[in-house]
């Protein structure tokens, strides 16, 4: 009597679920499982758009044309690649060092809250474009055929510190590697704010236990802290990964953007695309799976 | 007496280092706080007194932070080309209402995934792991073409075909690009935001659900009455991340919307506007821009520091990664 109401109620429970998931699978089905593979479709046909959407399957062409022939994409696939590779360790490493530090309590400490997510607030976007001067660099493009002269680059690192007074080679040296360093930080915005969700989440006690058993505060970061974290950096792994690969001064996302909408070749494009997602793909796992079987492997 | 005063040196010894590490930490927090200050606030600071200015502003090198005469007539140049209260309207009657759907609809699927066991529980969750890993703009250019004929499970293109008649929807120019996928939670970061809401619903205790189950409330009753009251914190996190997203999201409109475009799509083609509204009239081109740029930000500026407390208190407790 009574296990047949718990199957009555477990029955209940998964009609109840398909409930409340269905809406969700025909979003599913009808806005990204039918794009995604009309997108893979697109890589390996021929597409004209003019006598309502002819595809003809014409197999791996367009992405030997990329590997062979196209001139930029090599390239453009080896710089998205290498910046991919030194930005992520510093993205990581800078956002769990400015979550631990706005987890610690200090003077001001609000303030630097609210500081920190700005770029979570304005760097997402079109704003980045502003910040950085990309915006401004197009439109002076177009201006001096118009005669203006006004030149605006967003903040100007070399400036500052030839005013300071270092040499030249120095000064573009720096300069460069300010500039990078400045975009990392302005990308941190969401790993911060994860950082910071995942170290509210260490209880206290372990804290206590470490500082009784003598730890310094380096060991209790690196056999606390870190390993307590470890789902969270994995997460902020991935979201980081995501997140450069569609980096808006991304090369290849740029080329690939130009073909549509100034060539509107969409076969090219999607090719491009794929070919970029397997090879950022292989990479990003590959990070992934190091960082699960050397760290992961060491905490259990 | 000799043992006591080395034990007194001992101690301050060691209560000296103590201090000394303290103010160690310190001042590398600060230095820290400083830097990210500055690489933060100054881009701002820039826009701001960027926007303040007039030509010969610009052309004076002398003059690098604080304007000569705050030159608002930027502002109101820039009201003029963005045309800002339409593109405003535009953008909170797509965008943002877009983004309250998108909360309402994740939390919905959320709920069944965090709670309920069924046979595709594992595929579907395997499947909204891949919208997270596979960005929009992989697959925007086919959106595109989905949205351009678009077709209900084909269903409308069978009745066409009977009828005879093209009876596919273009839905190209009109916020329901935003709005369908917003509905059915696969709108724009929803992968995203289920996933917070369900490692959020993971920490909520199930007591209270199952005595509103014993009390004869159905599901929905469920949801509504306890679920959602509950995870008010959650539900503000989202939706801040939401709006916010939405506000800058200019990739897919900028392709969705060749009309009625809304603010960031406009800011991102700012200085063609200007020249082509404005012309010579503008005192500043750049000026202008920076102008936009700001009442583009103001909005939702305003919006995080009435909120900022709140959202960073509910960062707290949201245990986004449980």
């Amino acid at each position: 009597m009574r296990n047949k109401k718990v199957t009555g109620i477990e029955r209940l429970k998964v009609r109840y679920g398909r409930m409340f998931v269905l809406p969700w699978t025909i979003g599913l089905l009808l806005f990204f499982l039918v794009p995604l593979f009309s997108s893979i479709a697109y890589a390996f046909c021929n597409v004209s758009l003019v006598n309502d959407k002819m595809l003809s399957f014409v197999g791996f062409e367009h992405f030997k044309y990329l590997i062979n022939d196209d001139p930029n994409f090599m390239d453009n696939i080896k710089d998205a690649v290498t910046s991919f590779v030194y930005s992520l360790p510093i993205i990581v490493a800078l956002s769990l060092i400015f979550a631990i530090i706005l987890n610690q309590k200090f003077r001001g400490r609000i303030f630097a809250r609210a500081v920190f997510f700005l770029p979570v607030i304005i760097a997402t976007g079109v704003v980045m474009q502003f910040v950085t001067g990309a915006a401004l660099q197009e439109g002076a493009a177009l201006s001096t055929s118009m005669g203006e002269t006004e030149s605006y680059s967003g903040i100007r690192f070399d400036e500052l510190l030839i005013n300071l007074g270092l040499p030249q080679s120095i000064t573009e040296l720096l300069s460069d590697y300010i500039a990078r360093v400045f975009n990392l930080v302005w990308s941190c915005g969401i790993q911060i704010l994860l950082f910071v969700a995942g170290l509210q989440s260490i209880p206290d006690q372990l804290y206590e236990v470490s500082k009784i058993e003598g730890a310094t505060t380096w060991e209790e970061f690196w056999f606390v802290t870190f390993p307590m974290l470890g789902n969270v950096t994995f997460l902020v792994l991935v979201y980081t990964i995501v997140d450069l690969f569609t980096a808006f001064d991304n090369p290849i996302m740029k080329q690939a953007y130009d073909l549509i909408s100034k060539n509107s070749v969409y076969d090219q494009s999607a090719a491009i695309l794929w070919a970029y997602f397997v090879v950022v793909g292989a990479v990003g796992a590959l990070i992934l799976l190091a960082y699960n079987r050397i760290l992961m492997k060491k905490w259990n | 007496m000799k043992g006591l005063t080395l034990k007194k040196n001992l101690k301050s010894n060691y209560e000296y280092k103590k201090v000394a590490s303290k103010v160690a930490v310190s001042l590398f927090r600060y230095a820290m706080l400083i830097a990210v200050g500055f690489t933060v606030l100054s881009p701002l600071f820039q826009i701001i007194s960027n926007s303040l200015k007039n030509q010969s502003d610009f052309m004076n090198t002398s003059v690098s932070w604080i304007p000569t005469t705050f030159f608002y007539q930027n502002y109101i140049d820039a009201f003029h080309v963005m045309d800002y209260l339409k593109t405003f309207l535009n953008t909170v009657s797509i965008m943002v209402l877009s983004a309250f759907l998108e909360v309402a609809a994740c939390g919905v699927a959320a709920y069944g995934f965090a709670r309920f066991k069924f046979p595709e529980r594992k595929i579907l969750y395997a499947l909204l792991l891949i919208t997270i890993l596979v960005p929009v703009r992989m697959t925007f250019l086919a959106q595109y073409v989905n949205f351009r004929n678009f077709d209900f499970f084909g269903i409308t293109s069978i009745i066409g075909d009977l009828i005879g008649k093209d009876l596919t929807i273009n839905l190209i120019n009109t916020p329901f690009t935003f709005y369908l996928p917003s509905i059915f939670g696969v709108g724009y970061q929803s992968g995203l935001f289920i996933m917070i809401y369900i490692q959020f619903l993971k920490g909520i205790p199930k007591e209270l659900e199952e005595a509103a189950w014993i009390d004869g409330a159905g599901p929905i009753g469920t949801f509504v009455r306890i679920i959602v009251p509950s995870s008010s914190v959650a539900i503000l996190t989202v939706t801040i991340l939401s709006i916010i997203w939405h506000w800058n999201e200019y990739y897919l409109t900028a392709l969705y919307f060749n009309e009625n475009q809304p603010l960031a799509v406009v800011l991102s083609g700012i200085m063609e506007l200007i020249k082509l509204r404005g012309g010579d009239a503008i005192n500043s081109h750049t000026g202008v821009a920076m102008a936009s740029c700001m009442l583009f930000i103001l909005p939702v500026l305003i919006m995080y520091l009435i909120l900022q407390k709140k959202f960073i208190k509910s960062i707290d407790s949201v245990g986004i990664v449980g």
